[in-house]
């Protein structure tokens, strides 16, 4: 299912509704239907940020169809704003979100505009030399952490007009993680039916239309990889809270490897798919753990095998599979 | 003398970078295919020398080429699993699952080889040369000769050989290299084993000089890509000079500026130069 052809037939438009009324709700009680527990609060919360997290590589991997491998950096740009700001400054949680939002946009906005004119492949690997040279200074540079990071951030604080909602515990953090997990889902959601998102299709599954129509490429690049960049940062902001830490090691493959897994495991171009990937792995890690080198070795291999095997992820298998039978 | 030290050692670290350059050098330019697994191939280089020499008693030079052996039959095994990817020119597909074998390669390198830092046993590291007020080791003119010959060679081979053009025009169109009867599949296969060896043999190298864990290799790949882009992708000369030049710049900017923010240094050259030059220095 591609985004051209998501769209849904509009006979049944009340019916649609409610159907996402429905799954929102569940959504939102599913902690409560695993039992409630403090761990089902927290997998549940983790498996929101990750998917969110996810959800910036996939803007680019799947709808531009280049690779970004520097996602990690906006991860990282906003779990050190929202520690930075919120430790020294006592900053509230929307201003280190607009922080982390317009970091990113500026980020990436650089690192868009110096490959503007080369070649897709140096784009990848500028991207992904960005983040190991942001790694190396959030590791010397003390004044926002150095390689001890930052401790010891205080729970996340939004206002309200006149009440303020504290996220204090995992289990008040999962409204707002589930909150932003809607919010990204129906951003993608309309990015895909947007003029953005369908001249970004184009330019990936047919350049030559695209040229003709007189649409540089590269400048589509530029502007999908900079609306990707705050949906991932956003996701470290709120990481940073559920943590109540941050340190260099926001900057580690795993995040990079994680993010590029979920968005192919499922398939790409499918709006949950990249949720359904992060519900996957993070259960393999959280429920099936082997160990850490076990669990980089499977998470690699997951990886390369479906690229490798099946290009078009679980839905292709699935697909492909139901077709034999019938 | 501070600055003929310097140079002395930006020579030394230079020679190091574009040692470990040239296989990305080849697959790259000579191929058209990329690689992210090369910083792990390098760390996995090392410690193939590291546990032929300690665990298996193997003298320096046989080490060497049980670590290019075994790097080679890895490189063999990746290639042809990702064969189908290669065919098709799929770069998107090819750089993640590389990305991903690398993961891989750095999980299982952990569990093999444990996490504690090592250091490659060797006299040639410790065998310092002192000239007037100049040092340096016999490891670093052993890499600097082998650097220079090994290029020499590569240069010979892919302009002068017939073999040479075989693997050009394979990279230009590999459909239209077939029907001249040639066979596309084993020279893609032949060059990425070629890239894997010649980072063994880097790695074999350069790794004496400090000590080698299984995390390493991020570093490696940062100088790789620069020395590749700024030496104008494929160029082998190119490659050879901007490796020296990237290592005098570093050896300067280490001593003078800030040693912790070199690789940062590297990255803000290969900024400065997409900009100004997107298609590298090489070009005309």
């Amino acid at each position: 299912m591609t985004a051209l052809e998501s769209h849904s037939p509009r006979s049944l438009p009340l019916l649609r509704t409610a159907a996402v009324v429905v799954l929102v709700a569940v959504g939102f009680f599913l902690p409560r239907l695993l039992g409630g527990t403090s761990v089902a609060y927290s997998t549940l919360t983790t498996i929101a940020i990750f998917a969110v997290m996810c959800y910036g590589v996939d803007v680019v991997l799947s709808y531009l169809g280049e690779v970004s491998l520097g996602h990690t950096l906006f991860w990282a740009v906003g779990g050190y704003a929202a520690a930075n700001l919120s430790v020294k400054y006592g900053l509230n949680g929307w201003s280190t979100a607009a922080a982390t939002i317009a970091l990113c946009i500026i980020a990436a906005a650089f690192l868009g505009a110096v490959t503007l004119r080369t070649r897709e492949f140096v784009f990848s690997l500028v991207t992904y030399a960005a983040a190991v040279v942001a790694y190396e200074i959030a590791f010397n540079w003390d004044a926002i952490g150095g390689s001890d990071g930052i401790v010891g951030i205080s729970a996340l604080k939004l206002p309200f007009g006149f009440t303020t909602y504290v996220g204090a515990t995992q289990e008040d953090l999962w409204p707002i993680a589930f909150a932003l997990l809607l919010l990204t889902l129906g951003f993608i959601a309309r990015f895909r039916r947007s003029r953005l998102g369908t001249t970004a299709l184009m330019v990936q599954m047919n350049p030559p239309l695209a040229a003709s129509l007189g649409i540089d490429p590269r400048k589509v690049r530029l502007a999908v990889f900079v609306i990707s960049a705050p949906i991932t940062g956003l996701a470290g902001w709120l990481y940073a809270y559920q943590r109540a830490y941050v340190g260099p090691d926001m900057f580690e493959t795993y995040f990079l490897v994680m993010m590029l897994t979920a968005v192919v495991l499922v398939g790409r171009r499918i709006l949950i798919g990249p949720l359904i990937g992060t519900a996957i792995l993070i259960a393999q890690q959280n429920l099936l753990s082997l160990g850490g080198d076990w669990n980089k070795i499977i998470l690699g291999s997951v990886l390369a095998l479906v690229l490798i095997f099946w290009p078009t992820g679980l839905i292709g298998l699935f697909r492909r599979l139901s077709r034999t039978k019938a | 003398m501070n600055i003929a030290q310097q140079i002395v050692n930006g020579l030394v670290l230079g020679s190091g970078y574009a040692c470990i350059a040239l296989g990305w050098t080849i697959l790259l330019g000579v191929a058209r295919l990329v690689n992210f697994a090369h910083g792990q191939l390098y760390m996995l280089g090392a410690f193939a020398t590291w546990y032929a020499m300690t665990k298996l008693g193997m003298p320096y030079p046989l080490a060497i080429i049980a670590a290019i052996v075994a790097l080679a039959v890895l490189g063999a095994l990746m290639q042809s699993a990702m064969m189908g990817l290669v065919m098709t020119q799929n770069l998107t597909s090819l750089m993640i699952v590389t990305l991903g074998l690398g993961y891989v390669l750095q999980g299982g390198s952990a569990l093999i080889f444990g996490g504690n830092p090592q250091t490659l046993p060797g006299t040639l590291a410790r065998a310092k040369v002192d000239l007037g007020s100049l040092w340096f080791t016999w490891q670093d003119v052993l890499v600097l000769v082998a650097t220079l010959l090994l290029y020499g060679a590569v240069w010979l081979f892919t302009q002068r050989t017939r073999f040479g053009s075989v693997i050009r025009a394979v990279a230009e169109d590999p459909k239209l290299a077939e029907l001249f009867g040639i066979n596309a599949k084993v020279v893609y296969l032949l060059v990425f084993v070629f890239e894997c060896g010649a980072v063994a043999l880097g790695a074999a190298l350069v790794a004496p000089r400090s000590p080698i864990l299984t995390s390493m290799g991020f570093n490696e790949v940062i100088m790789t890509f620069v020395v590749v882009v700024l030496g104008g992708i494929g160029s082998i000369g190119g490659a050879l000079v901007a490796g020296l030049g990237l290592g005098l710049f570093i050896a300067f900017f280490g001593a003078f500026i800030a040693q912790a923010y070199t690789t940062a240094a590297a990255f803000a050259v290969l900024l400065a130069l997409l900009v100004v030059r997107p298609a590298g220095l090489a070009t005309k």
